[in-house]
């Protein structure tokens, strides 16, 4: 049953997820010629910004599930904590690879070392990085697991931050478009593909988010009969 | 009525994934040795560790002197009295001097006496001038045993003596050694918590815990330690240990100085300085990376105290050396002489902003290091993947900076 459920979240969320990819390519109108630099880039949007906000998703399962670890010691926590940085590293790298291909062409440079939302944002996906390669280098215990778990609670600071940072520190990165009151715009097409995306990636993010907690726990189990077979058991 | 000088409360203590201790209470009140003995992986040395608090607690609390020095909502305090600690890993650093280390542990007390005696009596004091590294693993041994006994050998008052398996290494004259010095000590009026299978330290026991239970013990009677003459010490003061060290091991030229000359000389390769005479941030920017790039090779008194648990060792008995002064240094040169080479000049705001550069940076690095350093292998462990962030402040220094060419 809980097989289904996560093979019907990663299923449905793929699909979504292509489906967003070729509606924004082949169907979302383009954008107004004097309004970007690279009209075509401009619908990698349609994934950037779905994955962004996927990305996003994670990291508060990230903090959610250090948080339960480190206060409560709670074996859920811990593996909300690894699904949240595994999450978070997938997005994170969606959102950091399309962001430069658009950069690219739109700014002719990759990256701004200058912006405080790029820079910020990659932190978090570095952190995740350093979370998920950190954790295979280490043995499993509760030393481990209070340091990470203590990194994923103070990254989190970054995930309003670099909300924030659209807002109130426009550098080069553009500010919002969507709820972004009267200054941004969408044309109703651009909108649903968005839309679209948003929906698909979280569904998607879901389905990743459970299998990998599924799987954790998997490797906790064969952890604990390893366990008894040397003790003689 | 004898004090005591360490409490465990209801104490439960988790290692890896298990729970080693459960519900623990005992006490050590001064003129004891209480010696842990039981069957290895059963939490002796996890006992030890945490009263000298390297270990966090799950439950419970631990007083020294009647003192909170650690409970499980994460409250850590140093003990305001002085104890002795001698780790399995014996917590030397390699670079000291057998007479460093131990002026060290006596700036720690605040006290010190002459040591060649006790040296003598550990066949020592014609190493006293040695540096650890070049000693034998036994000889680094009694090293490591001296520094857990002395402050109990310097202090009148009652003093608590945590020993994780001190016979380890040490040869036969040496545990006799040993086994007086804890009788002597005892009759003294001090308290020993001791992990250990040997039979002769055993035998010193006024009681024996293996866990569950204690078991009462006649210990063997003999001579009080008599007090040598003492004299105030200065007191550690963890800014210049940590200049000392860096000073003497030249860890921070090796560790930061290098990775900033080698970086001007990169920079030098790639481009003659009057090509960049209209380009100014890129001028300010040739200027401030070799100080950047020395910063973020991170804290050298860090990397050098990880060896034999040293660094634990610093944390259970004062604050941790750190490097402060020779960073600033290390900026200060680098950013003057990248300032004569691209700036042809050298302005007051660049070289004070190089030298902050390069010890904000190795300050921050060497934090990320301690926050791992609890970690079974923190050299495993990918730290350096936060230091990009480093990157935007350090630009926007550049930026503000331009205005002063």
């Amino acid at each position: 049953m809980g097989e289904r459920i996560r093979a019907s979240f990663l299923g449905v969320g793929f699909v979504g997820i292509m489906s967003t990819l070729y509606l924004g390519l082949m169907w979302a109108p383009s954008v107004a010629i004097d309004a970007f630099e690279s009209p075509a880039a401009q619908k990698i949007f349609y994934w950037h910004v779905p994955s962004a906000w996927a990305s996003f998703i994670a990291f508060t399962v990230l903090f959610i599930g250090s948080g339960l670890w480190f206060f409560k010691r709670s074996p859920t926590g811990w593996r909300l904590h690894v699904a949240g940085a595994e999450a978070g590293l997938a997005t994170g790298l969606m959102t950091v690879w399309s962001g430069t291909v658009w950069a690219s062409a739109e700014w002719g440079t990759p990256w701004d070392w200058t912006d405080v939302r790029l820079n910020t944002f990659a932190l978090l996906t570095l952190l995740a990085l350093f979370l998920v390669l950190g954790r295979r280098s280490q043995p499993d215990g509760v030393e481990t697991r209070d340091t990470f778990a203590t990194f994923g609670l103070f990254g989190f600071v970054l995930v309003p931050f670099t909300y924030i940072a659209t807002r109130f520190w426009v550098i080069r990165h553009p500010g919002p478009v969507v709820a972004a009151g009267n200054d941004g715009s969408l044309q109703s097409d651009m909108a649903l593909v968005l839309f679209i995306g948003a929906i698909s990636f979280t569904i998607f993010i879901i389905g990743h988010i459970l299998t990998s907690m599924h799987i954790t726990k998997l490797e906790q189990r064969v952890e604990m009969l390893q366990s008894e077979i040397d003790k003689g058991g | 009525m004898s004090d005591v000088l360490l409490a465990f409360e209801s104490v439960e203590i988790r290692r890896g994934m298990g729970i080693v201790v459960s519900d623990f209470s005992f006490q050590v009140s001064s003129g004891e040795v209480v010696v842990l003995h039981g069957e290895n992986g059963c939490g002796k040395s996890t006992i030890i560790e945490t009263a000298a608090r390297i270990l966090p607690i799950e439950k419970g609390q631990i007083s020294q002197h009647g003192e909170l020095v650690i409970d499980s909502e994460g409250r850590r305090k140093l003990s305001t009295v002085p104890f002795g600690l001698t780790l399995q890993q014996n917590g030397l650093v390699g670079s000291d001097t057998i007479a460093e280390h131990l002026n060290n542990m006596m700036s720690i007390c605040k006290t010190k006496i002459n040591l060649a005696p006790i040296l003598k009596q550990y066949s020592l004091d014609h190493r006293s001038n040695d540096l650890i590294a070049h000693l034998s693993g036994g000889q680094q041994r009694k090293v490591s045993v001296i520094a857990g006994l002395l402050p109990a050998m310097i202090s009148k008052s009652p003093r608590l003596i945590l020993l994780d398996e001190p016979d380890s290494g040490l040869d036969e004259s040496a545990i006799q050694m040993l086994s007086q010095h804890i009788t002597s000590l005892r009759l003294a009026g001090h308290a020993f918590l001791i992990a250990t299978h040997d039979e002769r330290i055993l035998k010193c026991a006024t009681r024996i815990n293996n866990l569950s239970h204690d078991t009462e013990q006649k210990p063997p009677s003999g001579d009080v330690w008599q007090l040598p003459e003492v004299e105030a010490a200065k007191p550690n003061n963890w800014l210049m240990t940590g200049f000392s060290y860096n000073l003497k091991t030249k860890a921070g030229f090796a560790n930061n100085g290098i990775a900033g000359f080698l970086t001007l000389g990169i920079l030098l390769s790639m481009v003659e300085p009057f090509e960049l005479n209209n380009l100014l941030g890129l001028k300010m920017g040739f200027v401030l990376l070799p100080a950047f790039v020395a910063g973020l090779c991170g804290d050298p008194v860090v990397n050098l105290l990880r060896e034999n648990r040293a660094l634990d060792w610093w944390q259970a008995n004062t604050a941790t050396p750190r490097a402060i002064i020779i960073p600033i240094i290390t900026g200060f040169v680098l950013t003057t002489i990248s300032s004569y080479i691209f700036l042809e000049e050298l302005q007051l705001i660049v070289v004070v902003a190089g030298s902050l550069t390069t010890l904000i940076c190795s300050l921050l690095i060497g934090f990320l290091q301690l926050s791992t350093n609890k970690l079974s292998r923190p050299q495993a462990v990918f730290i350096r993947l936060l230091t990009p962030i480093l990157i935007l402040p350090w630009s926007i220094v550049v930026n503000e900076l331009i205005a002063y060419i």
